[in-house]
């Protein structure tokens, strides 16, 4: 069985050491008192919570999976109990306001709590994940007493969220949606449809589940402007705000998957359920897009539970497993063989899930970062330009971190030979897990066309170029460091001028965009990452041999990412300026042949 | 989830691009095959696999092999399709005639083999480890054991196993335990445990024949102390009817991420008695002479689950309707257009048909070095013939599988959420894809044998003829395609460049080989490709859409190379300098 410890010490790193979020959190109102101390002793709180909690229950949840039954969903041996003790533990109130009951730290909080129940259990902490949506919603757009009812109850992890957005026929567009609501002469709605794809819509965590459904209004204008947002509570709420009669939905089914077994995927039937709409009629994406950025990166975290759970799962073995010996002269000269940790591939391997593992995190702090700036912050000028890198950023943090999570989860499970193959060594589960993540919460495509198409072509590159002269100063700052910031400030270059080009063209055929698309998402990933590994690279050159080499590891991950990554953006960039004609020429009926 | 056997290529490739014909008619085994039997073996090999096999491929995943008080099943419906196999003559189409195979060339039986991957990889396994088996003992074996053993394995009658593996001992194969006793009667006690073994205990057929790597009481320690020993289920009297059972059985199976329907043994040998192959001590060495097939085999199961996903995601890419195109709504009256219209869902299509399509013609190619190799009556050119089957084998089993496995992991990218869903059939082949890359040597063990055995042991010089073989071939094509030449011969001389700069730099430094091979792999492998797209275009000047396809490929995926190339030059030292403490 793979070993797994929450990875305390990076964490450490790039919060305290390379983003320095306690000097960001003395300058948010309320914040003050959160040090570096205070924050090192949640994350250590957190991290024992993991270990002690939710890594047992890996691959329990992976081999018992849910079970579907007409009273309900029940999940895998020790789940519920776990959950009961995060609940008693106050976690899931960490970053909300305290005015709804939360202890009142900053998202970025949230974020780093995701981090370490998602790497310790995904599938697990995909169940008070789905709170989120359910609460963002509330929290922007409920009224004080929708809030008063469902928010209070989901901030304390007594209830649960979910959101309702998929149907059979869309999933990509939702657009397409025929989910109705019905309003009624109290004011409420029956909502009737059925949803598919709904994480954690039913399960025996929590009293109740509140559903945020997106549906239509009978005079709503087809498209995605006619979809509004109802909350449709599993248990109708009573005069005090408690659970009384059941409303008219159900789980149909449970979806059978590749991985994720531990989380209920269901398909959720809605036959006339009370619901009650929030926010504005027909506004009900626009409600959504709020918390999108947050939402997108509370899955981007899932690419580096992956990679960290490959690379940390295959170094134990690399060191353990003996076969052959090391082209350079024998390293166990006593034993049979050498462990594989002195094979290059193997160490290949291993640093590049460590790379990206390394690397993932240092992009979803980051904007953390930003998210932390955009809500508290006192500048409203820094607020904005943090919300433009946001906008930037985290369609590339999405599809990025979860495509080279499952990169670095196959590098690990590689790793094991033939056993990473077997499910009880943890390894495949891990590359099944992570499998998911390039394709919910927007698909890698779909990332890539909001990045192309909203964040970079639409406002003319005006966002991309602020970070690009930012990725430049800091080349100019750190020239001395040329071994890393001179390539970098080649492709920061490369890739100005290659948005202008792609410009050029979409503005000829709209279909250079889409063909250019994943290409250029990946392109600019790689860079963003050269940014932050040569960032991290300054920061370790000026530590020395501190901290029993822990940065001399760092520098040397870094040179490994510049030289044997980071050339991938040549290919990319070929690719990229091959254009669209390759793609489009054929017809479609030839696909067949 | 129906499987199309893709014929139409198919047939370009034997009769357009590789002329197999002519080849054929130089060796005078294959001299007598004409172009109506090849024509019914495609037809019928495909309708056999979609109609028989393929069907079985989702219930033997949800079921899969099953081991109870020590006797192995197979899903349901196997053991009826094994029967139909074998009663077509199917299991013993490449075998030795004087035994009772068929004796057809690799060149067309590389294209039956992709066709059964694509209808189901499990049930695929038992036919070719019994292929791989009789292989081998043809090579090795006694004329007394051939006799008795091969008719029935090529009949179909019996199967056939390999037995490496051992719980400490997969890719170092010379630190093996597994003992073998001689006894007064010339046969041997073998004792031992081994696993990992596909098809080690089943139901399809009453025998199985288990080719067994184990070590003499006086051998040497390492690789070059291990013998082969041929292992029967069930012992085989004289007059070759079923005897007593021989002390071997399976203990357990393995629960694996995939080909769920194979039975993946621990096998123990109580002083099972077993009859040497070959020579004593050469075991691996007569392993080695069935390597190049069992290699080439599992490489195909890549692209049988490339194209097999490949056909998934055309399916419900022109089903599925979301979004609009962008240039105008191409089917104004349905709520949305199918999104095969978006390009980068085409770029998805593409990529995975353009991977398909090159190890395609790949795999006729290398069938083809093996069948020059084995058959030709001119010495020299069956010299010529084998070194490119030693050189291009392991790139054929690495390309394959991990281009086959990134083309089912894009296939199942089509289908967004749907890909997810088990019903849906493409995240089965993402699984059974993956052991692609693993057993049967792993592919960083590939690349290590192609940069350190292959190339560097003769100074660069058997991959410099094959360079100088593509780039004759490239400058006798066509000047319409003048473009496509001049890529090719610019990544054949980044190929040849750096084979030179890795020959010399190989000298300085131990490590550089082996953190070299994965990307140099890679790269021989994009030159290849970029070698048969050019064939594969100008063999049919009026062939359109293969054009469109190679354009695609030479445009948006022969770039790979600039990365890889960069990633070696980088040196060894990246990947050598972080101590072990400090992962």
């Amino acid at each position: 069985m793979a070993v797994y410890h929450p990875p305390v010490r990076d964490i450490q790193f790039v919060r305290n050491e390379l983003l320095d979020f306690p000097a960001l959190y003395q300058t948010f109102p309320g914040c003050e008192g959160f040090d570096r101390d205070t924050l090192n002793a949640v994350l250590d709180e957190l991290a024992r919570f993991c270990a002690e909690e939710l890594v047992p229950l890996y691959r329990i949840g992976d081999t018992e999976g849910c079970t579907w039954s007409a009273d309900g969903v029940k999940t895998p041996t020790g789940f519920r109990e776990a959950y009961a003790r995060f609940v008693e533990g106050g976690w899931p109130a960490l970053s909300a306001p305290e005015a709804i009951g939360g202890q009142g730290l900053p998202e970025s909080m949230g974020i780093l709590m995701n981090e370490l129940i998602g790497g310790a259990n995904w599938a697990w902490a995909m169940y008070p994940g789905l709170s989120h949506g359910a609460k963002h919603t509330l929290q922007a757009h409920g009224t004080p007493e929708q809030q008063q009812v469902y928010l209070t109850k989901l901030v304390s992890g007594q209830w649960s969220g979910t959101m309702c957005l998929t149907e059979a026929h869309c999933g990509s567009d939702l657009g397409l949606l025929k989910t109705r609501a019905e309003p009624q002469a109290d004011g409420t709605y029956k909502i009737t449809g059925t949803k598919i794809f709904i994480s954690a819509g039913e399960h025996d965590l929590t009293d109740n589940i509140v559903h945020i459904v997106l549906a239509r209004l009978p005079d709503a204008p087809s498209g995605t402007k006619g979809i509004s947002l109802f909350i449709v509570p599993k248990f109708l709420p009573d005069a005090a705000g408690e659970k009384a009669a059941r409303n008219a939905l159900s789980c149909g089914s449970l979806e059978h998957k590749m991985g994720i077994h531990g989380n209920a995927t269901c398909v959720m039937n809605f036959d006339g359920a009370t619901g009650w709409l929030v926010g504005e009629p027909n506004h009900g994406l626009n409600c959504m897009f709020t918390f999108m950025n947050s939402a997108r990166i509370g899955t981007a975290i899932q690419g580096i539970a992956h990679a960290e759970r490959g690379f940390q799962g295959a170094l134990p073995y690399a060191k353990d497993r003996l076969a052959m010996r090391s082209l350079s002269g024998k390293k166990n000269p006593d034993g049979v063989a050498d462990p594989i940790i002195v094979h290059p591939d193997v160490r290949r391997l291993l640093l590049t899930a460590k790379a990206f593992a390394e690397g993932g995190r240092m992009l979803v702090h980051y904007l953390a970062r930003e998210l932390d700036i955009v809500q508290h912050g006192t500048d409203a000028a820094a607020r904005e330009a943090a919300d433009e890198r946001l906008a930037l950023l985290t369609p590339i943090a999405k599809a990025f971190i979860t495509e080279t999570g499952f990169e670095a989860a196959n590098c690990g499970m590689q790793v094991f030979g033939g056993h990473g193959y077997i499910a009880e060594n943890g390894m495949e589960q891990n590359v099944r897990d992570s499998r998911i993540s390039t394709l919910y919460e927007g698909t890698t495509g779909i990332q890539a066309l909001d990045l192309i198409g909203r964040k970079v072509l639409l406002n003319g590159g005006v966002n991309l170029n602020l970070f690009l002269d930012e990725i430049d100063a800091f080349c100019q700052e750190n020239a001395a460091q040329n071994e890393f910031t001179a390539p970098l400030a080649e492709l920061s270059q490369e890739w100005r001028k290659l948005t202008g080009e792609l410009g050029e063209k979409a503005v000829a055929n709209m279909d250079e965009a889409g063909a250019a698309a994943v290409d250029y998402l990946m392109y600019a990933g790689y860079i963003t990452q050269a940014w932050l590994w040569a960032r991290v690279a300054v920061l370790a050159a000026s530590k020395g041999d501190a901290d029993g080499g822990f940065y001399q590891a760092k520098i040397h991950t870094a040179r490994f990412f510049f030289q044997r990554i980071l050339p991938r953006t040549k290919a990319h960039l070929g690719s990229l300026r091959a254009g669209s004609a390759g793609l489009m020429a054929m017809p479609q009926e030839l696909f067949i042949f | 989830m129906n499987y199309a056997a893709p014929l139409a290529h198919m047939r370009y490739l034997l009769n357009d691009v590789f002329e197999a014909n002519k080849h054929w008619a130089e060796m005078p085994a294959f001299s007598s095959i004409d172009s109506s039997t090849v024509d019914a073996i495609l037809d019928e090999g495909a309708k056999l696999c979609s109609e028989v096999i393929a069907p079985l491929n989702r219930s033997g995943d949800e079921e899969g092999a099953q081991i109870n008080n020590g006797k192995v099943t197979t899903p349901k419906g196997f053991p009826a399709a094994y029967r139909t196999l074998a009663e077509g003559g199917w299991v013993g189409l490449n075998g030795n005639t004087t035994f009772g195979g068929q004796g057809l060339p690799k060149m067309l039986t590389v294209l039956f083999e992709e066709m059964l991957y694509s209808a189901n990889n499990s049930f695929t396994l038992y036919v070719a480890l019994t292929s791989g088996a009789a292989l081998a003992i043809n090579a090795h074996a006694s004329e007394d054991l051939k006799n008795q053993y091969l008719p029935k394995m090529y009949s179909g009658e019996w199967t056939g196993a390999m037995c490496m593996t051992e719980a400490h001992a997969g890719s170092d194969l010379g630190i093996m335990k597994t003992r073998a006793e001689p006894q007064a009667d010339g046969t041997y006690k073998i004792s031992g445990t081994k696993i990992f073994i596909t098809g080690g205990d089943h139901d399809l057929t009453e025998n199985i024949i288990h080719l067994v790597l184990a070590r003499l009481p006086d051998a040497p320690t390492g690789p070059k102390g291990i013998s082969l020993f041929l292992v029967p289920k069930i012992l085989v009297n004289a007059d070759g009817s079923l005897g007593a059972r021989n002390a071997v059985a399976a203990s357990a199976l393995e629960h694996k991420m995939g080909i769920k329907g194979s039975s993946t043994c621990v096998m123990n040998f109580d002083g099972a008695i077993g009859y040497m192959v070959g020579k004593q001590h050469q075991g691996l060495a007569a392993m080695f002479t069935m390597m190049n097939y069992e290699r080439l085999s599992i490489g195909i199961q890549g692209i049988g689950c490339g194209e097999m996903s490949y056909q998934n995601a055309v399916h419900y890419a022109k089903d599925r309707l979301q979004g609009r195109a962008a240039h105008g709504a191409i089917n104004p009256q349905g709520v949305a257009d199918p999104i095969i219209h978006h390009a980068d869902i085409r770029r998805m299509l593409l990529t995975q048909r353009a991977w398909n399509e090159a190890s395609r013609a790949f795999a006729v190619y290398v069938g083809l070095q093996l069948d020059l190799a084995n058959h030709h009556p001119d010495h020299d050119i069956t010299v010529k013939a084998a070194q490119r089957v030693a050189l291009l084998t392991p790139v054929a089993k690495a390309f394959f599988t991990d281009k086959g496995f990134d083309a089912c992991v894009l296939g199942q990218q089509v289908l967004g959420g749907h890909g997810y869903i088990r019903d849906n059939g493409q995240e089965q082949l993402v699984r059974d894809a993956r052991i692609a890359q693993i057993y049967e040597g792993t592919n960083g063990i590939q690349a290590q044998d192609l940069l350190k055995r292959k190339v560097l042991i003769n100074d660069g010089r058997w991959m410099r003829d094959f360079i100088l073989e593509m780039e004759q071939d490239t400058m006798n094509a066509s000047p319409v395609f003048a473009t496509e030449e001049d890529a090719v011969l610019k990544a054949c001389s980044t190929l040849r460049e750096l084979t030179l700069w890795l020959v010399k730099q190989d000298k300085r430094d131990a490590d550089l080989c082996n953190s070299s091979a994965c990307d140099y792999l890679h790269i021989v492998g994009h030159t290849i490709y970029a070698w048969l797209w050019l064939k594969m275009i100008a063999a049919n000047p009026v062939d359109t859409d293969k054009h469109v396809l190679g354009r695609f490929y030479f445009g948006r995926l022969l770039p790979q190379i600039h990365a890889l190339d960069a990633a070696v030059r980088s040196g060894p030292d990246l990947v050598m300098d972080l101590p072990v403490d400090k992962f």
